[in-house]
């Protein structure tokens, strides 16, 4: 009898064994189905973030990041007389939270003018009127670089009355008023309005915008800012 | 059948999570950037007083029919001559008072200026002070190519006429006091500047860089002539050819991009078919197993 006890025990104990078996093995389905379910979502997910990446914003999104007002001398309005301007050194507008130092942009073996070697910095055209000086004086920086936004992105964000500082060598400041902000065709860049003669101190902001064509690997339009020298 | 309703809502979740991403991927592609615009109708003006033996004015600049003055430059004596001011393009009016007379005071002359936008003007009193007078000298803002723009106001009275040279470029010819040059392209440099009259002659050293104007203003100074170089507009030395090339399109929307998560969707879609088909398949396993 105990033996025969002891049997149904095993037998017993083995069905349950059978029992808990039979719900491994249902369970691998339903994890694998939860398993299915999840790599869909993250997949999703995955290609949202990239696509969002790729079809950048149209508005800008968030409140840009603080940039505090330079402080320094206030360049007076532009005297009738030639008087020299230090080189300029670095770029503040705190409205798009941009702030930067200046590199010296020259012109490209084609003739082109000189752009960043780094998106992060702006660079000022060594051939154009020197900031507050009598004429427009020309800094250009990039909208991005291969992966990411450039120290220009938010160019296009700019809007009238907003205003740009530049920094200047022995710590003067010549403070601009945005008094425009286009885009332009590259192919109808309008070469007298940014670098042509104008009778008081302005400054052009320039970075790429458009549509951006994969083939050459170049944007079809330039962004320009106009601005001028705050009274 | 357990297996193929789950399989059916798996497939009908990833139907509605490929929407939800296609939703948030094309969405904001969809929105156009609005293109900035904005119209800067301006013009430029500056006042001079070049006129030897007349006293200091004020000078008063108001919009047309304005009572109110826009600027007043206080106590201005011959020779100077103010920075540029700009202005809405637009109808104007110069009037000149004694210096320090009432802005409600009868102006001592007045002149129209009508500025067109993109356009600078010179407002200035030449003459004797006897024959006093308000011009308007309209000035140029651009330059051919790779060359710099002068031209020559003769403000002197000691001389009747002078005759200036940049080099041997010859800006004016026996020019008489009160008159003004048109402009003359000149090659760029540093040039030695002579204004020659019947009795004095003035040199300056003046530097004309490629895309800039000038306008020279002969004058009086006690017992000798100076030459006075004002730089009406400047500009870059060299024009860059063409546009900037300032990206590399890494933020740009681009349509092969757009595609990924379509991919990256139907890819899992097609992960959990085949796990369906597998489950399916073992499903029966066990089946055969308990037989």
């Amino acid at each position: 009898m105990p033996a025969d006890l002891l049997q149904r025990g095993r037998r017993r104990e083995r069905s349950g064994r059978h029992v808990s078996q039979a719900r491994l093995v249902r369970r691998p389905w339903a994890a694998t189905f939860a398993t299915a379910g999840i790599v869909v979502l993250c997949a999703a997910a995955a290609g949202i973030a990239w696509a969002g990446h790729a079809a950048r914003p149209a508005t800008p999104v968030g409140k840009p990041p603080l940039v505090p007002i330079p402080k320094g001398h206030w360049a007076a309005a532009p005297p009738a007389k030639v008087i020299p301007v230090t080189l300029p050194t670095a770029l503040s507008i705190p409205a798009i939270g941009v702030q930067t130092r200046l590199v010296q942009l020259g012109l490209t073996p084609s003739g082109a003018l000189q752009v960043p070697a780094s998106p992060a910095v702006a660079g000022w055209f060594v051939d154009s009127p020197r900031p507050g000086a009598t004429g427009a004086a020309v800094i250009a920086g990039h909208i991005d670089s291969y992966l990411g936004p450039g120290v220009f992105f938010r160019l296009r964000e700019l809007r009238p009355g907003e205003l740009v500082y530049v920094r200047r060598a022995h710590s003067s400041l010549a403070v601009f008023r945005v008094t425009a902000v286009r885009t332009y065709l590259k192919s109808r860049f309008p070469t007298a309005a940014v670098y042509g003669p104008v009778p008081d101190a302005e400054l052009r902001l320039i970075t790429c915008g458009g549509t951006f064509d994969p083939a050459t690997g170049h944007y079809l339009s330039n962004v320009i800012v106009f601005a001028v020298l705050q009274a | 059948m357990r297996t193929a309703t789950k399989l059916t809502r798996l497939g009908r979740l990833a139907a509605a999570t490929t929407a939800a991403a296609f939703g948030l991927a094309f969405g904001p592609a969809a929105i156009a950037a609005p293109a900035a615009s904005a119209s800067s109708q301006v013009g430029w003006i500056r006042l001079a007083h070049l006129s030897p033996n007349a006293p200091a004015v004020d000078v008063y600049l108001y919009s047309f029919g304005s009572a109110t003055a826009q600027i007043v430059l206080k106590h201005v004596s011959y020779g100077t001559v103010s920075g540029y001011e700009q202005v809405a393009a637009g109808d104007y009016t110069v009037a000149m008072r004694a210096a320090g007379a009432k802005a409600s005071s009868k102006p001592v002359l007045s002149t129209a200026v009508d500025v067109l936008a993109g356009h600078a003007y010179t407002v200035a009193g030449m003459g004797p002070a006897s024959g006093l007078r308000l011009q308007v000298i309209p000035d140029q803002l651009t330059t051919p190519r790779g060359r710099a723009l002068v031209r020559v106001i003769q403000a002197s009275m000691q001389e009747d006429t002078v005759t200036v040279t940049a080099g041997n470029t010859r800006l004016a010819t026996n020019l008489k006091f009160a008159s003004v040059t048109s402009f003359r392209s000149v090659k760029p440099g540093t040039w030695t500047v002579r204004a020659v009259g019947a009795s004095e002659t003035a040199t300056a050293s003046i530097n004309l860089t490629a895309g800039s104007i000038h306008t020279l203003v002969v004058l009086d100074e006690p017992g000798k002539l100076v030459i006075d170089d004002l730089l009406d507009a400047d500009g870059s030395k060299v024009e860059p050819a063409g546009a900037a090339r300032t990206g590399f399109g890494g933020t740009a929307a681009r349509p092969g991009a757009a595609l990924l998560p379509w991919a990256a969707v139907g890819a899992a879609g097609l992960a959990s078919a085949i796990t369906g088909t597998v489950l399916v398949s073992r499903r029966r396993r066990p089946a055969l197993h308990a037989r």
